[in-house]
């Protein structure tokens, strides 16, 4: 995503999620909890991204935090925007079938995964941090970011395809096998540092 | 995405990116592999900068520069690599339109 589609995206995505979760409020009020809580976080979002306006301001280079902060608002937007939506299209009843509603939910979800995934390796820690070992950070960047971009497939293609009664459990197992392969990966270069 | 398939379409760069799939190197490190010229590689440099495939970070009097790649790119880089996948010079697709509309006769002529 390039900069100027996320500046014009983030503020319509967050006034989207909004407007679905007062509409919801108005359509299920016994759920009042749950839709006042999710105006709260697109508040503090939006709070966020005025911030990150006035940050972007002072500091015009290239790969500037407040980029960073403002493509995590319009990828959390999009996520609120399709699951309030979703709910709100059963609560009006232009959805029929619940698994329907789930189903796309999670295949959002796991793209969110996906898409994380791809960009993680970008996200470059300096190398004059005395911690940093280059080649070891970079080849676990590179393992982390493929290993959660193919989780996040996976998990949007178990939604996809797999039935609902299974959906869930092999999901999570496919989340698990993607962290549990991240974290002894780190381990196992961490280990390795250590003993040269 | 335009200036990634445009850094992606030579083969010095891809190169360059695949050395820097190892580890890190220095801007002599990576010209040292090359039989091309300094500013040559420099201006390779540049292009891969530009596409933010690669960041280069100050290290004493060396530049050292290393892998920026997202998960999509590096499959780029790969699909790149395996099928030789070459971008035309800029205007080449127009200079050969033109001759190739020298090379045909003109209707009323025939």
């Amino acid at each position: 995503m390039n900069r100027t589609s996320s500046y014009a995206l983030a503020p319509i995505l967050l006034l989207l999620s909004a407007l679905f979760a007062g509409w919801n409020w108005y359509l299920q009020p016994e759920r009042a909890g749950a839709w006042g809580a999710s105006i709260a976080l697109v508040a503090v979002m939006a709070l966020v991204l005025l911030w990150a306006d006035r940050s972007a301001k002072d500091d015009p280079g290239p790969g500037r935090a407040a980029d960073t902060l403002r493509h995590a608002i319009t990828s959390g937007g999009f996520l609120l925007v399709v699951s309030l939506g979703l709910k709100l299209a059963g609560g009006l009843g232009v959805l029929e079938d619940p698994d329907l509603e789930r189903r796309s939910r999670m295949v959002v979800v796991g793209a969110f995964f996906m898409f994380t995934g791809n960009a993680l390796p970008k996200w470059l820690t300096p190398l004059s941090q005395p911690q940093c070992d280059g080649s070891k950070a970079q080849a676990f960047q590179r393992f982390m970011g493929w290993t959660w971009t193919l989780t996040g497939i996976a998990y949007a293609l178990v939604w996809l395809v797999v039935p609902i009664d299974l959906a869930k459990s092999v999901s999570i197992a496919v989340l698990v096998g993607g962290m549990i392969a991240v974290a002894s990966q780190g381990v196992r270069l961490y280990s390795s540092r250590k003993a040269a | 995405m335009n200036r990634v398939f445009k850094a992606l379409s030579d083969p010095t760069r891809r190169r360059v990116l695949q050395l820097l799939r190892e580890r890190p190197l220095s801007a002599g490190e990576l010209a040292d592999q090359f039989a091309v010229s300094k500013p040559t590689m420099s201006a390779h440099f540049a292009v891969l900068q530009e596409a933010d495939l690669i960041e280069a970070e100050k290290r004493g009097r060396n530049i050292l520069y290393r892998l920026k790649m997202s998960v999509l790119e590096e499959a780029l880089l790969e699909f790149a690599h395996t099928f030789g996948w070459e971008m035309k010079p800029a205007g080449s697709r127009h200079l050969a339109r033109n001759l190739r509309a020298k090379r045909r006769p003109l209707k009323a002529e025939a």
